[in-house]
């Protein structure tokens, strides 16, 4: 390729054209932030985390007494318990998956260090969203079986006393479904965008090698 | 410090391939310089400064960094770039080095890697070392590349 050995040979001659800064003006560069990417991600993943371990304690006074009502307490103390180990995993393998990162990987490290650690986070809203689902799914069959035992409950709440417990389940089910929605909305669109550049790169380096 | 001052040529490059206009360029060798800054303790001295470097400062430009967002264009960074310095200015060469260069620009963030490190007289090697990639694949890559720019030049 002629033009390339050209493009070489003034490559390696037009050096000198660019600034030349010295320690001082360097210096004040490493004072500011980095806009890493692994910086964002490291963020976003910990809010994650946070975010959906505090939402197991922000169930309303309302919907415990509920629980409480229709029996459902001992199983969710358990289903609490095992969530809370699988969060723990979850951090676990989040921590080794993030000190595997180094700038200093190869091209091809990096970017595959990066994605499964974002994975292990991906997986983690995922079981978060499937659990979510499958809760929300079993009580509302549940209340679906024991409509009698719901109907006695809603009548004695003052709020819920005017609801019929046909309306109620079908408006608790419709509810989490929008919820669920929405979620899955939420993550497609903010990591497709934060990914989209480095999945496409990781890629072309995996094709390369087929 | 002083080994970044010497070998700040590679950042410059990197940034002259990898951004549009001089404002996202400081932006990258600024984010390029504080990747090596934190890398440094991590550098043991069995390679060169010069190779390791361009594996931080690659990894920062395809990976790492996060695109600004400004989108006012300020000065176009190729007008400065190809100002032409030399006594023996050759009007064919440099025009050549221009549709060369914009060539290069159209290519993806991995296959400028490859032709940047080949442009830094690397060996296929080295390039592979650095990509993380098999250097019979890192040739046929290349050659590949030669292909494709040699279709844009010549459509």
């Amino acid at each position: 390729m002629d033009e390339l050995e050209i493009l070489k040979k003034e490559w390696q001659s037009r050096e000198q054209e660019f600034p030349k800064l010295t320690s001082k003006e360097i210096y004040p560069m490493l004072l500011k932030k980095s806009s890493s990417m692994v910086k964002w991600i490291f963020y976003i993943s910990i809010a994650e985390m946070i975010l959906w371990t505090t939402l197991y304690f922000l169930v309303p006074e309302s919907s415990k007494k509920f629980q409480e009502g229709m029996g459902l307490n001992a199983i969710f103390m358990w289903i609490n318990i095992f969530n809370y180990g699988v969060v723990f995993v979850f951090v676990y393998l989040f921590y080794k998956n993030h000190q595997k990162i180094q700038v200093t990987n190869t091209v091809k490290e990096l970017m595959a260090n990066i994605l499964r650690t974002r994975k292990t986070v991906h997986y983690f809203v995922y079981y978060n969203i499937g659990m979510a689902a499958i809760l929300m799914f079993s009580v509302n069959l549940y209340y679906y079986f024991n409509k009698d035992k719901l109907y006695h409950i809603l009548k004695s709440d003052e709020f819920y006393s005017a609801v019929p417990p046909e309306t109620f389940i079908t408006l608790n089910a419709i509810g989490g479904l929008i919820i669920i929605g929405f979620l899955i909305l939420f993550y497609w669109v903010i990591y497709g965008l934060l990914l989209r550049r480095l999945k496409k790169n990781y890629k072309e380096l995996k094709k390369i090698e087929v | 410090m002083a080994q970044l001052e010497e070998h700040q040529n590679i950042v410059h490059k990197i940034c002259r391939l990898y951004t549009n206009d001089s404002d996202a360029h400081n932006d990258l060798f600024q984010e390029i310089t504080i990747q090596l800054w934190k890398a440094y303790p991590k550098f043991r001295g069995d390679a060169k400064f010069s190779t390791w470097m361009y594996r931080v400062a690659l990894n920062t430009a395809i990976t790492l960094y996060r695109k600004s967002k400004r989108t006012v264009q300020t000065q176009d960074y190729e007008s400065v770039s190809f100002k032409v310095s030399s006594e023996a200015y050759d009007p064919t060469v440099e025009d050549q080095l221009k549709l060369m260069y914009n060539a290069v620009k159209t290519l993806s963030d991995v296959d400028k890697a490859l032709v940047f490190l080949y442009l830094e007289n690397k060996n296929y090697r080295e390039i592979a070392d650095t990509l993380g990639i098999t250097e019979v694949n890192a040739r046929v890559k290349m050659n590949r590349i030669k292909e494709k720019l040699r279709t844009i030049l010549n459509p």
